[in-house]
């Protein structure tokens, strides 16, 4: 973030004026088609009824806001809404503290620091799908290692996390933070190192504690490696559901679909198109209202 | 806000964008993973049995012009099905020199389903022959995306001897509308499995009914220590139909009608609660397990399990006791229940005739008896068709293994795997409310009857 705004400065714009379009023609190609154009398709089937597994439907006919009704008045769909605003709420802050932890856990010259490093960074070289698989075997009841762990420190309450209604949505969180904390370290870590240490001889010459240092130095110089964090540990929470489907296929009882998820099985199960269509509509809503609201009021605290 | 600002914002929204929909976009494309743990398997080889009488005839038959078909087709089992797959086609190519069939391996069956409805969806061409479910049949014929296969059943010599020689119960999800749309071809039945030195050690006999079942459930049971059954029950239709079946009531009966809250069904959802809550013989709720249950039951932490044939391979090279198998017991003293599953072979629409008629080439060759029979000793797959089991081969490996016998006699009691119009969402709608009313959240009767209405609203468009 720091060297973005360093190339950004007036002093290095030369060249003729087509330039820059030029240089940025390529992205902006590949965001048209593959971004800008299927969004507008999205938009536009939405408005359609099109089932591809029901013959008489399979030709789209326009139903104006039908499939958004149908959304508005389905008891699933508000359990979804409601199961990803917990899963959001729950996975998104606790990865970004936890990752700001690690950050100043490792960010300290220590002997086997490397060690402590690649220890909170491994999770993210895993694939989800292998992380998944190997969490559901800790999940395992009686002698899965995570509930031998939890009864080690006392814990007596419900084994079954997967098959349990009240547990499945908080197992998949907590595999997600497993996998999401250590990637988001590299960020704070990469922050903390950059950050000029003469601000912080200054303070303690002052005789300024070191949480002082920390909370009133080091993390308002941090606010746009923060922003940047908390922008695509939200995107992430929305569009990582690969974990869902290999420990509890939204379930029990769809205790734990997510909006994606559920965007997946109302398509490829249930295949129907049109509705699959009007919550795609919904999710990139959602993701843009949250991405311009954290952008403008940081922007705003920040001028 | 200056343009700096307005640019940097734009190309935040347009990154948003393309991670929104890249997400979306990711869930289409099959995983590589299953091929992955196929490729780890041991190299066992399967020899592709010698060449057949058929090899004589067919050279004459060849078609004039050249073809290549191309084969999607899944891994589910813990077999190396791509080497064996492979050994049969080498064959079929030395008997079929004008055809080259060229197998893809998509992933799992959702994947190769997703895979082919892309392509087609997308104006692509998709293969002429696929391996989906069998119970997927009437997605495919709404979607239009098969053919049936009556014209090259009535051009063979005997094309009834030929239908008539497959099990009844793994031809029960292929006729639709008077025609045959799919050809057996991996496919397996839910197995109860029970550890046969246990039962001697405790002069047990094995269960002829529900409630001789629980007994021995119960009996076998050691707290903390081991179960008398598991049944897993994350994806719960299949392993939970044979207690419906057993009581005599099936949850479905025709493309547009299933039956959910049926006395008898309800009663089938209340004896799967008993066996934990009555009888403290299984674990409570949901059972998540469906990955360890071969695993516990081999290594003695749990004395019967519910499911599939094709775990047998695996728990026999795993188990050190003597392991038996059979259908799940119904309720009547003497009577017994199962369900088939697994895939089959479908010809697909939007390929020239040639490449369908080469299609169906590859399928009567594959379904041969002795290919039959050398695929489900290789894979764990029950063989599709009787005289499979005539070959010499089959009867040797059933020697070794009785075990594979006794798949084949559980299927007089197999009934139709859960099958209708608009299948995933019908689907979807029994797990709900069967895990609600496994879980406690509902009683089996209230489960099953908001089932029943929303299944009832699923189908009702077909009516």
């Amino acid at each position: 973030m720091s060297l973005a705004s360093k190339s950004l400065t007036p002093a290095s714009r030369k060249g003729p004026s087509w330039l820059p379009y030029l240089l940025i023609s390529p992205t902006l190609v590949i965001v048209l088609v593959f971004t800008a154009w299927p969004t507008v398709q999205a938009i536009y089937t939405s408005f359609f009824r099109q089932y591809l597994n029901i013959a008489k439907f399979r030709t789209p006919t326009f139903v104006g806001l039908e499939n958004y009704k149908t959304l508005l008045t389905s008891p699933d769909f508000h359990e979804v809404l409601r199961n990803t605003a917990i899963y959001v709420v729950g996975t998104v802050p606790t990865s970004i503290v936890l990752a700001f932890l690690f950050a100043l856990l490792v960010n300290r010259t220590v002997k086997g620091i490397g060690l402590a490093r690649l220890a909170f960074f491994y999770p993210t070289i895993l694939p989800m799908v292998s992380a998944a698989t190997i969490w559901m075997f800790f999940f395992t009841p009686d002698y899965g290692l995570f509930n031998t762990a939890l009864r080690a420190l006392g814990y007596h309450g419900p084994q079954n996390w997967l098959g349990n209604p009240h547990l499945a949505l908080l197992a998949v969180m907590i595999v997600a933070v497993w996998k999401n904390a250590g990637y988001l370290m590299i960020f704070y870590l990469a922050g903390l190192q950059n950050l000029p240490t003469d601000v912080f001889e200054a303070a303690s010459i002052d005789g300024a504690s070191w949480w002082t240092q920390l909370w009133k130095i080091a993390f308002p110089l941090l606010r746009r490696t923060t922003l940047f964090v908390s922008t695509i540990a939200i995107i992430d929470a929305f569009q990582v559901v690969d974990h869902i489907f290999v420990l509890t296929q939204g379930g029990p009882s769809q205790s734990s679909s997510v909006l994606l998820y559920y965007l997946w099985q109302v398509r490829f199960e249930d295949q129907n198109v049109g509705l699959a269509s009007a919550l795609t509509v919904v999710l990139i809503v959602i993701m843009l209202s949250i991405t311009v609201t954290n952008f403008v009021l940081s922007e705003r605290e920040g001028a | 806000m200056n343009r700096k600002r307005v640019l940097f914002v734009v190309v935040s929204l347009l990154l948003v964008l393309s991670m929104a929909l890249a997400a979306c976009g990711n869930n289409a494309t099959p995983t590589a993973a299953p091929q992955q743990e196929e490729a780890t398997q041991a190299p066992e080889a399967s020899q592709a049995p010698e060449a057949t009488e058929a090899a004589t005839e067919a050279a004459t038959e060849a078609p004039a012009e050249p073809v290549t078909i191309e084969v999607y087709y899944p891994v589910a089992v813990d077999a190396p099905i791509a080497k064996i797959l492979q050994g049969y086609i080498d064959a079929f190519e030395a008997e079929n020199p004008n055809i080259k069939v060229k197998p893809v391996f998509s992933g799992g069956y959702g994947d190769v389903k997703t895979t082919i409805q892309t392509t087609i969806e997308g104006g692509g061409k998709p293969p002429a022959l696929a391996v989906m479910l069998a119970a997927d049949l009437y997605d495919l014929i709404n979607a239009d995306y098969i053919i049936p296969m009556d014209d090259f059943i009535n051009a063979m010599p005997d094309g009834d001897a030929y239908i008539n020689d497959f099990f009844p119960a793994f031809m029960a999800n292929s006729k639709y509308d008077g025609k045959i749309w799919s050809i057996p071809f991996q496919r397996s039945v839910v197995t109860l499995y029970y550890n046969a030195d246990l039962f001697e050690q405790e002069g047990l006999q094995p269960p002829d009914s529900w409630e001789s079942l629980a007994q021995a459930a119960e009996k076998l049971t050691i707290p903390g220590e081991r179960w008398g059954i598991e049944w897993p029950s994350g994806w719960p239709y299949w392993l939970f139909q044979p207690l419906a079946i057993g009581n005599g009531q099936n949850i479905v009966k025709s493309p547009t009608e299933v039956v959910f809250d049926d006395p008898k069904v309800i009663e089938a959802v209340q004896f799967y609660i008993d066996l934990s809550h009555k009888y403290h013989a299984m674990p409570e709720g949901v059972q998540k397990n469906w990955g360890n249950a071969p695993a516990d039951f081999a290594k003695g932490a749990a004395a019967m399990i519910v499911h599939s044939s094709g775990s047998l391979n695996g728990i026999l090279k795993q188990a050190d006791f003597k392991v038996g198998v059979m259908a799940v017991p119904g309720k009547e003293p003497g009577t017994y229940a199962t369900v088939t599953g697994g895939g089959n072979f479908y010809i697909m629409k939007g390929v020239s005739p040639e490449e369908q008629a080469a299609a169906w080439k590859f399928i009567e060759f594959v379904t041969q008896p002795q290919y039959a029979a050398d695929f489900s000793i290789n894979t764990g797959y029950v063989a599709t068709r009787k005289s499979a089991y005539d070959t010499d081969a089959m009867k040797k490996y059933i020697e070794e293994v009785p075990q594979a016998g006794q798949l084949r006699d559980m299927l007089q009691y197999a009934g139709m795997e859960l099958s209708c119009m608009n299948l995933g969402k019908v689907r979807n709608i029994f797990h709900k409310y069967l895990q609600a009313a496994y879980n406690g959240e509902m009683t089996p009767e209230e489960a099953m009857k908001q089932a029943q209405k929303e299944a009832d609203e699923a189908l009702s468009i077909f009516k």
